[in-house]
């Protein structure tokens, strides 16, 4: 096979990849922008004529934005959460010497594993018992508990990284285990904060099952539980379904194609290292 | 002590949600609520529940449901993931853009992935119908009404969202193969296939176990797939552990029954991860390596 | 060494905008809280919390609301919208009446609710409010349907029933009359598809709602009792869905319904989906709730506005026609505050003006009987004078608290037996009783 050739088969291959992997994607924002008689057109068409009307009808006859406020609410106070509570934990976890650090590590892998029915019942009784149900912390403080391992694993890799010196010499002019923290090993490892708060953000924002059981009400329900409850009378709503998807999809399109780089080391910190 | 007060709020609220609700779980498990009945009060019936459970054939139906969609997922999800990895490892122009893309599907929400998915499978507006059959109307099949396809589309649409998820795992593993190793092999004269079966697969390994373990785990717990797209039919033929312990708990209200499900799964997941673990062994955890 | 290939020396990072994005979240963050726990307003107006799913024409809902309040200055109306999926709606409900949440008073029940709410403690009884005398004014069945052990707890707004539509036009150009019986629909349904599909038309006999769900156990019903079938013995209790005429109807729809004039999707369709080739001229008969009546009619919508009429469901030879009772009922949630003015709201929309006004612009059939003498009505809306007669037989699904698991069970068998055309009817029947049997032991 000549060199050119090859060449071509590579990138068709990685074109294919490419479409498919969009695909889906493309054509429900296709769909979002046809009018209701193309979104119900058989055969499909292919083209839309460019109609806002989905958008429109999704944010005025089922509260889209609602939901996105929901959404940014609690998916940002989670992300906010998660991290500073995993900055002390991955600090200890990297610097300072615990017990049984496997264990602890181990546990909360597995804290990451387990389906989150094996909880479901439970943490809802508790939260009843507070009266959290129906209301943002209700649902923050789960969200908190399932990417806690994430932020951790992230972070404890990330501070390992950071040569010991630095934060040796910070203690000897006189610094606290605390002040080394925050003024030499926080900044350091700013890049590898902002990856994991990428990750739990897409995390908190996507998650479906714990928020379909705590948010009943509408005022407080985020954009998938609105995707996937989306129903009209007498047609599924499909273009209203395929405009709310983008909506909750486009920034997550933007964080990928501006951080991919990112994302794709904390993945990888977290799983392959050793 | 300084260095417990750091871990402290951590453990909290990994006690409060998620191992006390475990043990909550089984708690419940041995006695009857029914939800819609407070008037039977909460019976402390011992085992009964399990006992029931033992003999729920669609308890059972849904436990084999779950185990083939975890390996039908798993194995094309790696397969895919190798072969992107194996392209998107490559240096070329465009290579982030290309990256990018392939990472959209991981981080579209689930339940978004769910309904485009439910779109394209429709039998009248959909896109497979369209892409299989053309204008020709009278041929367009409905998917999701057919019980084997019906599970295919659940692990398609599976396959489609996380294949990259298991890609940048393995990608991971194949940027710690030094291009050294590939030189000195092809000096050697070894071909491209048996550079890849004596270099890259042997090496890749560790990182193919992880993405094996993670997607193991997360195939366990489907639920927005089935929720959206088929809500457990036709005849239960996508039914899966945690839509039947949802459905069990949240829609008939059977709290107590439930449950168990719900702790069966639990340490059904635990004595596969822990199988996993021991495979991968102790370097995950970085201490003695 | 290696640690190289991870984790890129040079990086740049935007501090700046990590800076900016920390402060939004901080600024989100202190504005969260106080939002998650409100205190009550002290005012002078009450509100009453109206949990309802998202309607067909929300104008008209919106005209009733204003009325309201305008003749209650003192009373405003919080409207919280569901899903209009029955299933869906009910996990949303209940979730908020398990959690004694008091930011219910007035929620929607579908017809088969009330037993369950009841057991619960969740719906308030009403026999006070609601006398025998003005029970007599509604229609028997939805009545009957919010009884449990003797009190009542809601009061009927509108009802449902299933019954059938069909293309006049198509049946008068092959000259048949509406079907009497299901083997007459079929023969019927097969000579207009062959006919049409011979000019190029893409046609199918019938569509209905199929897929497991609440909806699947309505259809079912209605082919098993116009066979003289049954679910569970009106006298015993016992399920007898592995009866002999049960099982024949089973047996007729697996074979002609789905596996024969039925469009091909059939078996994914809830109510919008199955409307819609209806809507679309592509279906011949289509089983539906009154409200279909509107919508194929509307010609901004359907493609047969016009060339659609109703009749009731077929039967089975030596069978009676049955329509699947359904309809929603309002009721008062017991942890409600404002329990005077939740009656006063129950009382306002069920009264003979309000349902007339439903009746009139929204197509919702009233549970008043007097209103099916109503001129108006009738002059605007001649097919409820025919519903009436659908409506007196129709047939409430099982009663019981435990409701939600025997609909599920019988969900699970039925879809069973009309996917897999090799199942065995009678086995898998048997199998399904013992189930019902199981959750039946649980509330005797």
């Amino acid at each position: 096979m000549s060199g050119r050739a090859k060449r071509a088969g590579f990138y068709f291959l990685t074109l294919v990849i490419v479409f498919f992997s969009l695909l889906p994607f493309l054509w429900f924002l296709d769909t979002s922008l046809k009018t209701q008689r193309e979104v119900t057109a058989t055969p499909p068409e292919l083209f839309p004529s460019g109609s806002l009307h989905s958008y429109q009808s999704a944010i005025e006859q089922y509260n889209l934005l609602h939901y996105v406020k929901n959404s940014i609410i609690v998916a940002g106070a989670t992300t906010l959460i998660t991290l500073i509570i995993s900055v002390f934990a991955g600090y200890a976890l990297a610097r300072l010497r615990i017990k049984y650090k496997g264990v602890i590590m181990g546990s909360l892998l597995l804290v990451s594993m387990f389906p989150q029915i094996s909880i479901a019942g439970p943490v809802w009784k508790i939260l009843q018992s507070f009266g959290w149900l129906n209301t943002y912390q209700g649902l923050i403080l789960p969200y908190v508990t399932l990417t806690l391992p994430l932020g951790v694993w992230i972070l404890t890799s990330f501070f390992k990284e950071l040569p010991e010196e630095l934060e040796k010499a910070a203690r000897v002019d006189g610094c606290s285990h605390f002040q080394a923290l925050f003024k030499i090993i926080v900044p350091l490892a700013a890049p590898g904060v902002f990856t994991a708060a990428i990750l739990i953000f897409i995390y908190a924002w996507n998650e479906f099952f714990f928020a379909l059981l705590i948010m009943t009400q509408q005022k407080y329900q985020t954009l998938p539980v609105g995707i996937a409850l989306f129903q009209g009378q007498y047609t599924m709503p499909w273009g209203e379904i395929a405009a709310a998807s983008t909506v909750a999809t486009v920034p997550l399109v933007l964080l990928v194609f501006l951080f991919q780089k990112r994302i794709i080391r904390g993945l990888s910190a977290g799983a392959v290292k050793g | 002590m300084f260095a417990l007060s750091l871990i402290a709020p951590c453990f909290l609220f990994i006690l409060t949600f998620a191992f006390y609700p475990i043990a909550y779980s089984f708690f419940l498990s041995l006695h009857r609520i029914i939800i819609s009945l407070p008037g039977l009060e909460q019976p402390f019936i011992w085992f009964g529940n399990y006992k029931e459970l033992f003999h729920d054939k669609i308890a059972l139906q849904s436990l084999v449901n779950t185990f083939l969609f975890v390996f039908t997922t798993t194995f094309f999800e790696l397969l895919f993931g190798l072969a992107i990895a194996l392209a998107i490892n490559k240096h070329f122009r465009g290579r982030g853009i290309v990256r990018a893309a392939v990472l959209i599907p991981w981080a579209i929400p689930t339940v978004v992935a769910s309904q485009m998915w439910r779109f394209i499978f429709n039998d009248t507006y959909g896109l497979l119908n369209y892409a299989f059959f053309g204008s020709d109307t009278a041929l367009y099949q409905a998917w999701l009404a057919d019980p084997l396809f019906a599970f295919l589309a659940i692990v398609a649409a599976d396959v489609w969202k996380t294949s990259s998820f298991a890609a940048l795992i393995i990608l991971a593993g194949l940027q710690t193969i030094p291009d050294e190793l590939y030189d000195a092999a092809k000096i050697d004269g070894a071909t491209a296939w048996q550079r890849f079966v004596k270099i890259t697969l042997p090496l890749v390994k560790p990182a193919l176990l992880i993405a094996l373990l993670f997607r193991t785990m997360d195939a366990f717990r489907v639920f927005d797939l089935v929720f959206v797209m088929t809500q457990g039919g036709p005849a239960d033929s996508t039914n899966v552990l945690q839509f039947y312990g949802y459905k069990k708990i949240f829609a008939e209200g059977l709290m107590g029954y439930g449950s168990t499900i719900s702790v069966l799964v639990f340490f059904v997941t635990l004595l596969i991860s822990l199988l996993y673990l021991k495979m991968i062994g102790t370097r995950l955890f970085g201490e003695r390596s | 060494m290696q640690k190289r290939y991870f984790f890129p020396k040079s990086q740049r990072f935007p501090y700046g905008a990590l800076a900016r994005s920390l402060v939004l979240l901080g600024l989100i963050l202190s504005l969260l809280f106080p939002a998650g726990c409100t205190r009550e307003k002290k005012s002078d107006t009450t509100t009453v919390r109206f949990v309802t799913w998202k309607p067909n024409q929300p104008a008209v809902w919106d005209e009733i609301v204003e009325l309201f309040e305008k003749e209650h200055p003192d009373i405003t109306i919080e409207r919280e919208v569901g899903p209009h999926s029955s299933t869906a709606f009910h996990d949303l409900l209940t979730q908020k009446l398990k959690n004694k949440s008091p930011d219910v008073d007035v929620f929607f029940m579908d017809v088969i609710w009330p037993p369950e709410f009841a057991a619960a403690g969740w719906a308030m009884p009403l026999n006070e409010l609601f006398s025998a005398e003005e029970q007599e004014q509604f229609l028997h069945g939805p009545v009957i349907a919010n009884i449990y052990k003797d009190k009542i707890y809601g009061v009927p707004l509108f009802i449902d029933s299933g019954m059938l539509f069909y293309r006049k036009d198509l049946l008068d150009r092959y000259g048949f009359n509406p079907p009497k019986t299901w083997d007459e629909m079929v023969k019927q349904a097969g000579t207009i598809v062959a006919g049409e599909s011979k000019k190029g038309a893409d046609i199918y006999g019938f569509s209905g709602q199929f897929k497991q769900y609440e909806g699947l156990v309505c259809n079912m019903l209605e082919y098993i009792l116009s066979n003289n079938g049954h679910i569970l013995n009106p006298d015993t209790g016992n399920p007898e869905i592995a009866g002999d005429p049960a099982v024949r109807a089973m047996q007729f729809v697996r074979d002609n319904i789905v596996g024969g004039i039925a469009t091909g999707g059939v078996l994914t369709y809830e109510e919008p989906e199955s409307i819609a080739p209806f809507i679309e001229g592509k279906v011949v008969f289509h089983r539906n709730w009154p409200y279909a009546w509107e919508v194929s009619n509307n010609p901004e919508r359907s493609k047969i506005a016009g060339k659609v009429a109703i009749t009731q469901l077929p039967h089975f030879s030596g069978g009676k026609s049955y329509a699947t009772l359904g309809g929603w009922q309002l009721g008062i949630s017991n942890y409600s505050r404002n329990k005077d003015a939740a009656w006063k709201f129950v009382q306002f929309l069920t009264s003979e003006r309000i349902q007339k006004l439903l009746a009139l612009n929204a197509g919702l059939a009233p549970t008043r009987k007097a209103l099916y003498g109503d001129a108006e009505i009738l002059g605007r809306y001649p097919q409820f004078s025919e519903m009436k007669d659908v409506f007196l037989t129709a047939y409430p699904r099982p009663r019981s608290p435990l409701y939600p698991a025997i609909s599920n069970t019988l969900q699970r068998f039925f879809s069973k037996i009309i996917t897999d055309p090799h199942s065995d009817i009678a086995r898998e029947a048997k199998a399904a009783s013992r189930e019902i049997e199981k959750i039946l032991a649980l509330t005797r």
